[in-house]
C-alpha cells in the first residue's frame, strides 16, 4: 500500500505548433525511483513532451506538478509562472547534443548550477562537483574544456552537471543518439547505475536494450498521444496495440 | 631634422605628443559610448515590439549611409544649437554653452561606432548556440544570468574580431575630428607643416604614428581573441 511519493505529475499536457498539434493530451506520473522510457516513431512527440515538463517548450495547456509546485498553462499562458523557475531547478535534463557550456572546463560547468542557482559557496560547489565527476569516472578531465572530450565523455559531464542540482527527477532527451556507436555504451553504463541508485529518470530513448531492461515502466507515444504503457516485459512480450507491435518488429 | 621634433619652444615634439595624447584620449573615450549605443541598437532591432525593432534598424541604416564627416558636422553644429535651445528654455538666462569640438567627437564616433556595432553584435547574438542557452534555462538560471553567464561570454568570442575592426577604423577616424578644431594629432601635424613647410617629414611621422597605434591594437586584439576562444577547437 505504501507507494512511494509522487515526484512529477503531469495532467493532460497539449501543445501545438500554429495549426500543427504535436501533443494531444498526455498524462504521466512519476514517483520515486521510476525510471519511465518514453519510446514511439520519430515525430510522435517525444522530445516536445519532455521540454514541456520543465517549460523549455511552453504547453498549449495543461498542469505540471513537481514536488508540489504547480503551474496551470491555459492558452499558452502559464498561471503561476514564478514555479517554473523552482521547478527547473528541482528537474535535471540531460539534452542529446549535451549542450555544455563551451567556454568553461569541465568542472565549472558542473560547478555553475550550485553556485549561481543553489548559491552555494565555491569550496562546496567544488567538492562537490570534483566527487560527481568521479563518479562519473571523469576526475582526469576535470580542467580541459568540453570540445576537448569525447562525445560520450561529455554526455557523462552533462549528466554530473545534471547531478549536481541535486534534482528530484532527470529527464533524458536521447542522450545516446548523436554519440558514436561505440561511446554508446560508456553513457548507457551511468544512466543505469542512477536506476540502481533509485534515482528518478525519465528518458526519450531508442535503446530498446535500455527500456526493456532498466526501465520500471515504458510509454509509447503514437501521433501525440499514449497509445500504450505498463511494465516492460509485458508490453515487450505481449504488446497490446498494433501500432506498438508494429514500433517493436521494425525497431528490434 | 631632429631639432624639428624637439620637446620644447623650439621643436613640435611636445605638440605632436599632446596631439597624439588627444587622439588616444577621444578614441578611448569613445570606444564605451559607442559599444553601449551598439548594445542598445542591437537589442532594439532584435526586440519582440515591431517599434523598437524599426528605431534599431532605422538607426542602423541611416547612420551607415552617412559620411563620418558629415555626422560630425551635424552633430558639431546641430547638438550644441539644440543644447543651448534646450538650456534657453530650461533658463533663459543661462550662458550658452561651448559644445566642445572633443564631446562633438566622441558623440559622433560614437554614433558611428554604434551603429557598425550594433550589427556585429547582432550576428554575433544569432550564431549563438540555443542549445547551451536552453541548459541554462534547464538549471533554473533566470534570463539575466543565462545572458550574463552564458550568452555575453560567448557572444564575445563571436563579435571581438568584427569589434576590433571597428576600433581601428574608429581609431583612424579620429582624425576628421582636426577638421572642427580638436587639437588631436593630425591638427597638429597639419599646424607643423603650415609652420616649416615641410609636409613630408610631418606627414610622414604622423602615418607611422597611426600605422604605431593599429600595430599595437592588433597584437592586443590578438591577446583577447586567443583568450576569448579557449576551449574552442581550432580547425
Ligand atoms: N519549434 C517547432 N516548431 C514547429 N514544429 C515543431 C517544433 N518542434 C517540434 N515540431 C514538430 O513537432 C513534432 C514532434 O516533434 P518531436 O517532439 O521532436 O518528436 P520526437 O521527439 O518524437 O521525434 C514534429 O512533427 C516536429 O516537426
Amino acid at each position: 500500500m505504501n507507494r512511494p511519493e509522487t515526484i512529477l505529475k503531469a495532467q493532460d499536457i497539449h501543445k501545438s505548433y500554429g495549426t500543427l498539434e504535436v501533443l494531444k493530451g498526455i498524462s504521466l506520473e512519476a514517483r520515486k525511483h521510476d525510471v519511465i522510457s518514453i519510446l514511439g516513431s520519430s515525430g510522435s512527440g517525444k522530445s516536445t513532451f519532455l521540454r514541456c515538463l520543465n517549460f523549455l517548450e511552453t504547453p498549449t495547456s495543461g498542469k505540471v506538478t513537481v514536488h508540489g509546485e504547480e503551474v496551470l498553462v491555459k492558452n499558452g499562458k502559464p498561471q503561476n509562472a514564478r514555479h517554473i523557475a523552482e521547478i527547473r531547478s528541482r528537474l535535471g535534463m540531460v539534452f542529446q547534443q549535451f549542450n555544455l557550456w563551451t567556454h568553461r572546463t569541465v568542472l565549472e560547468n558542473v560547478m555553475e548550477g550550485p553556485i549561481q542557482v543553489k548559491r552555494q559557496t565555491k569550496a562546496e560547489a567544488r567538492d562537490k562537483s570534483e566527487a560527481l565527476l568521479a563518479r562519473v569516472g571523469l576526475e582526469d578531465r576535470m580542467d580541459m574544456y568540453p570540445s576537448q572530450l569525447s562525445g560520450g565523455q561529455q554526455q557523462r559531464v552533462a549528466i554530473a552537471r545534471a547531478l549536481a542540482m541535486e534534482p528530484d527527477a532527470i529527464l533524458f532527451d536521447e542522450p545516446t543518439s548523436a554519440l558514436d556507436p561505440e561511446l554508446v555504451g560508456e553513457v548507457l553504463k551511468v544512466m543505469k547505475s542512477l536506476a540502481a541508485e533509485g534515482r528518478t529518470m525519465i528518458v526519450v530513448t531508442h535503446e530498446m536494450g535500455f527500456a526493456r531492461e532498466v526501465s520500471s515502466e515504458v510509454v509509447f507515444l503514437h501521433n501525440g498521444r499514449i497509445a500504450e504503457q505498463g511494465p516492460p516485459e509485458e508490453m515487450f512480450t505481449n504488446p497490446k496495440t498494433e501500432v506498438f507491435e508494429r514500433f517493436i518488429a521494425k525497431v528490434m | 631634422m631632429f631639432e624639428l621634433f624637439a620637446y620644447g619652444d623650439t621643436g613640435w615634439g611636445d605638440e605632436i605628443l599632446r596631439g597624439l595624447a588627444i587622439t588616444i584620449q577621444l578614441a578611448i573615450v569613445t570606444l564605451p559610448v559607442g559599444l553601449f549605443l551598439g548594445f542598445l541598437v542591437a537589442f532594439a532591432s532584435m526586440s519582440k515590439l515591431r517599434a523598437l525593432r524599426m528605431v534599431g534598424f532605422g538607426y542602423t541604416t541611416i547612420m551607415r549611409g552617412l559620411p563620418e564627416i558629415l555626422t560630425l558636422f551635424v552633430v558639431y553644429n546641430g547638438v550644441g544649437l539644440l543644447l543651448n535651445m534646450a538650456v534657453r528654455w530650461w533658463n533663459p538666462e543661462a550662458d550658452a554653452i561651448d559644445f566642445s569640438p572633443f564631446a562633438a567627437g566622441v558623440v559622433a564616433l560614437g554614433m558611428v561606432f554604434g551603429a557598425f556595432a550594433a550589427e556585429v553584435l547582432r550576428g554575433a547574438f544569432n550564431s549563438l548556440d540555443t542549445g547551451q542557452s536552453e541548459a541554462g534555462r534547464a538549471i533554473g538560471m533566470t534570463p539575466t544570468q543565462v545572458f550574463r553567464r552564458i550568452q555575453l561570454p560567448q557572444m564575445w568570442r563571436f563579435a571581438l574580431p568584427g569589434l576590433g575592426n571597428l576600433w581601428i577604423n574608429m581609431l583612424k577616424d579620429t582624425a576628421l575630428v582636426s577638421i572642427i578644431a580638436l587639437n588631436d594629432l593630425m591638427r597638429m601635424t597639419k599646424v607643423a607643416v603650415g609652420v616649416t613647410k615641410q609636409p613630408f617629414t610631418f606627414y610622414l611621422v604622423a602615418c607611422l604614428i597611426y600605422w604605431a597605434m593599429c600595430v599595437l591594437s592588433e597584437l592586443v586584439l590578438a591577446r583577447m581573441e586567443r583568450r576569448a576562444n579557449r576551449g574552442i577547437r581550432r580547425v
